[in-house]
């Protein structure tokens, strides 16, 4: 072996060359995007509920918004009434998140795939069907309210409001609760009773303190998911507004673009600094989280096994229940007159009908794409490559969790209703706004995964003569393949059930799936909308399978993972 | 005109850390040099500055008569072996092998040649194509040495490469790299903090500690002449007794050893320190005209546990405990027990004498 053929074959320098700016490229590229689309937008936003006109400049300074928004006491009661469904819905989701995922990582009930798998159902379809079930069983008409009962007892109003929130938000708690659980060392719990403490001791002494950031961040969560969601409430809500309905009904109604900028300001108060305060506890949190979290658990007392099972029965029978009333809704004659079964509200009658599914199937293929992809290379540089500047990227990432989708929609037409930004009005800018509202759960995801990857492996590419690209192409996509089609399934599904982030960007040519949901139900088309509902959910569910067969990973795991 | 590896006066800080102070080495062409200390005394930070993973504070280090300090680490050509084995999980053995030289843009039938060498090398040809997760932790090391040996590097660097084995496993594998370093004439920089994994591999060990080097040298002077307590006492087991210098003698509590050495000391408060298998248990048959009386303390054996060949004694003495090891055969012959009061004879000469730190 002679040392000479190192000097005929050595790795290109051309390469290594562009290898040291490349980084600062795609870095510079990801934060002007952010910036751009995401940041650019809220400042208009802020310009718009600041500013006479929306044009910055001292003399046109007023806060004449703001007087006119607490001076009109029906609009300043939304901000009321969201704060009041923000925390009952928060306190309910958590405790009954808490015990679920108590039951599924503590206790030896049996059906556990089962109850979590059930549990995740409500993250295959739009925030919407939890109003629309629970208005075909309570509403004015419902089979349970005024056919079972004949009562004139209707839901509508905050707590069908409540009700369908909690019902919503229970995978996003429950994933925060379960993976704490199962971090979370449950010899502890075996110490503390060996050392003479009873189950409820144990259970306020060390399983609640053990697993408090969890709950503060589940809660957190629940609480912006909340007082953000716009589906639920504008089916359900009646005349109990919200912030979220008073933005859309300033904007759409009145064409006061002006005040629905103000309330999105208004709106993203509470979001943000519980934004912050998750964000913070967040961070905490990791030092609790031992490695040596054991999966063995003792076999449960038959009381407590029953129980438990009694209550992931009840919860699961409820988000059945849930599906099962708006997909027969869609496939009945008269709910709940005439139960002969009929696919005539499968005939749309509004302007987007079919081609709405179209457009939102190949507009979600393209979002989970694109999100996938730059939330893998954001999450590489923040994880792995940490250049100059890191910290404003990994802030950037992270903050779209923060920005309500229908703020954030807003302010893309405040923002881009211009001539000269081409994509306006096209489904591209659908596709820009989904991924970046769903930016910090991609990222985040991303980084978890790419934690995993020894860094030691790209020290080894890097010392045998690999540059940046090849690393990343050679190594890192292929190990972090499987959570890079994770992502592609939680944007894909995302983009299919979003709401909130597009209302303001369909337009006369663009119609959306989802949107076309609020459009039936508002026109009185609610079978139809049941069927909208539906089609959306067996779309996602076709990708889901696609996918899975595809991969050939558990792809129901990796919709978890994905949104942890 | 040989390729020599040179450290000088390299310093690393990171933050308000002081990882590597000032050290400065040659390591000369087909060299074996094994970094040992604990951890964090700095010695993988010295490799990953040699690697190019990190840049010198200040100093530099040079390698064929030029400062590499700015050179990235693919320009280095030097070979890395992880602790991690840091294999490409998603390519086969062949695949991990050519990565390195595919990098190089070296032609497919000259990266099949090498390959096969190197299969050969390492003893792994039938295992070409399996992936590194179906391999055992000794296969896996193998392999990663194959892959950093296949482009030919000029320096092989391995941050504890046999720490994640088997001690079994660990001990042929040490004896598979220092034939490959015989056999191929590499440089080799190694770090470890294990003190006999560096005794036995070195051409020279350079103890390390706090960012510092306590002692360069083969591995019989470090052993035989540790040059400080901290490598009396990271190289191998000592006993440490502090006492007081007197003419010829170091006073420690109630007895006067005779240490003619401790004269070269300047210091009245000196450290001896004696190998456990220096000290001798005095056999009552055996004639004590030839011992310095001065130096035989007795005491009471408290523990003793079997190593193999030695048994290690712990006897409480008026000194404290002191560790005697003691070949197993003597051991057995003697019929010595648990509670046996004993005499121990430090022999003067096997004293080592350091100002007390």
């Amino acid at each position: 072996m002679n040392r000479s053929q190192n000097e005929t074959y050595g790795v290109s320098s051309v390469s290594l060359a562009v290898d040291r700016y490349i980084l600062t490229a795609v870095t510079i590229l990801i934060v002007f995007l952010l910036v751009f689309f995401m940041l650019f937008p809220i400042y208009k936003i802020l310009v718009m509920s600041f500013f006479k006109g929306g044009i910055l400049g001292l003399e046109n300074f007023t806060l004449s918004n703001y007087i006119k928004y607490f001076g009109t006491p029906r609009i300043a009661k939304s901000l009321y009434n969201s704060l009041y469904v923000s925390i009952i819905t928060m306190a309910i989701t958590t405790t009954l998140a808490f015990f679920l995922a108590y039951a599924l990582t503590r206790t030896t009930i049996r059906g556990k795939g089962f109850f979590y798998t059930v549990a995740f159902m409500p993250l295959i379809a739009p925030s919407i069907i939890q109003a629309l079930a629970l208005i075909l069983l309570f509403g004015r008409n419902g089979l349970i309210t005024a056919h079972l009962f004949k009562t004139g007892w209707s839901i509508y109003g905050a707590w069908g409001i409540i009700i369908s929130e909690v019902l919503y938000c229970l995978p996003h708690a429950l994933v925060i609760l379960y993976t704490t659980l199962s971090a979370v060392d449950s010899r502890l719990d075996e110490a503390a009773e060996s050392l003479g403490a009873n189950v409820l001791q144990v259970f306020w002494k060390v399983t609640i303190p053990g697993a408090k950031y969890g709950l503060l961040s589940a809660a957190a969560l629940t609480f912006n998911l909340t007082i953000t969601d716009f589906g639920n409430p504008v089916v359900i809500g009646g005349d109990f507004n919200v912030l979220a309905t008073e933005i859309y009904a300033q904007v759409t109604n009145l064409y006061r673009f002006d005040l629905g900028a103000t309330v999105s300001v208004i709106l993203l108060i509470p979001s943000v600094a519980v934004f912050m305060f998750n964000y913070y506890v967040t961070r905490k949190s990791f030092a609790l989280i031992s490695g040596a979290a054991r999966p063995f658990i003792r076999p449960s007392k038959p009381l407590r096994k029953w129980g438990f099972t009694a209550y992931c029965i009840f919860i699961s029978a409820s988000i059945i229940l849930v599906f099962t009333t708006v997909v027969m809704g869609s496939f009945v004659k008269v709910w709940p007159y005439d139960w002969s079964l009929t696919l005539k509200h499968y005939r749309f009658p509004s302007l987007g009908g079919y081609s709405a599914i179209w457009t939102s199937l190949w507009i979600s293929i393209l979002v989970g794409f694109f999100g996938a992809f730059f939330t893998l290379i954001a999450g590489y540089i923040v994880e792995k490559k940490k250049p100059f500047g890191v910290q404003l990227l990994y802030l950037l990432s992270v903050m779209p969790a923060a920005i309500p989708g229908l703020v954030l929609g807003l302010g893309y037409i405040l923002a881009f209703n211009r001539p000269y930004y081409i994509f306006y009005g096209t489904p591209w800018i659908i596709v820009i706004c989904v991924v970046i509202a769903n930016f910090t759960l991609g990222t985040l995801s991303s980084i978890s995964n790419i934690k995993n990857i020894d860094p030691s492996i790209e020290e080894a590419a890097t010392s045998l003569g690999s540059t940046s690209i090849s690393t990343f192409v050679r190594l890192v996509f292929p190990l972090a393949k499987v959570a890079f089609f994770q992502n592609f399934v939680y944007f894909f599904m995302r983009s299919m059930t979003t709401i909130s982030a597009v209302i303001f960007l369909v337009s006369a040519t663009v119609h959306l799936a989802a949107i076309e949901i609020i459009w039936l139900d508002n026109d009185g088309w609610m079978a139809s909308a049941d069927a909208m509902s539906t089609c959306v959910i067996g779309i996602v569910l076709l990708m889901l399978g696609l996918l899975r067969i595809v991969v050939g990973k558990k792809m129901g795991h990796g919709m978890v993972r994905a949104t942890t | 005109m040989p390729r020599n590896l040179r450290l000088a006066n390299i310093t690393k800080v990171f933050g308000s850390l002081v990882a590597v102070n000032g050290v400065s080495l040659e390591i000369d062409e087909g060299e074996l040099v094994c970094f040992l200390g604990p951890s964090g005394c700095g010695k993988t930070t010295i490799l990953r500055m040699i690697t190019g993973f990190e840049t010198p504070t200040s100093g530099e280090i040079v390698y064929d008569e030029k400062v590499i300090n700015d050179i990235v680490p693919q320009k280095r050509d030097f070979g890395i072996v992880f602790q991690s084995y840091a294999l490409f999980p998603n390519m086969t053995v062949s695949e991990n092998i050519s990565f390195g030289l595919k990098m190089r843009r070296m032609p497919r039938d000259r990266i099949n040649r090498r390959v096969d060498e190197i299969l050969d090398l390492i003893g792994l040809r039938d295992w070409r194509n399996n992936y590194p997760a179906q391999l055992s932790g000794g296969q896996q090391q193998r392999v990663a040495l194959g892959r950093a040996l296949a482009p030919n590097p000029t320096v092989l660097l391995l941050d504890e490469p046999l720490s994640a084995l088997d001690a079994k496993i660990r001990v042929r594998l040490r004896g598979v790299i220092k034939r490959l370093q015989q056999e191929l004439g590499i440089t080799m920089v190694y770090v470890t903090h294990d003190q006999e994994e560096a005794l036995s591999i070195a051409d020279r060990v350079v103890v390390m500690e706090e960012g510092v080097f306590m002692q360069v040298g083969t591995p019989i002077e470090i052993y035989k002449n540790p040059q400080s307590g901290f490598v009396a006492d990271f190289v191998g087991i000592s006993n440490f007794l502090d006492g007081i210098r007197g003419n010829g003698t170091v006073q420690v509590k109630d007895i006067q050893f005779v240490v003619p050495q401790a004269k070269s000391l300047t210091t009245d408060r000196v450290t001896l320190s004696i190998r456990p298998e220096k000290i001798e248990i005095v056999n009552s048959q055996r004639p004590l005209h030839d011992l310095e009386p001065s130096n035989i303390v007795s005491g009471k054996i408290e523990v003793f546990t079997f190593l193999g060949a030695v048994v290690r004694m712990l006897v409480g003495s008026a000194n404290g405990e002191i560790i005697v090891d003691m070949v197993e055969k003597e051991f057995e012959q003697r019929q010595l027990n648990r509670g046996d009061e004993v005499d121990m004879y430090f022999p003067p000469d096997a004293f080592l004498v350091y100002q007390k730190d």
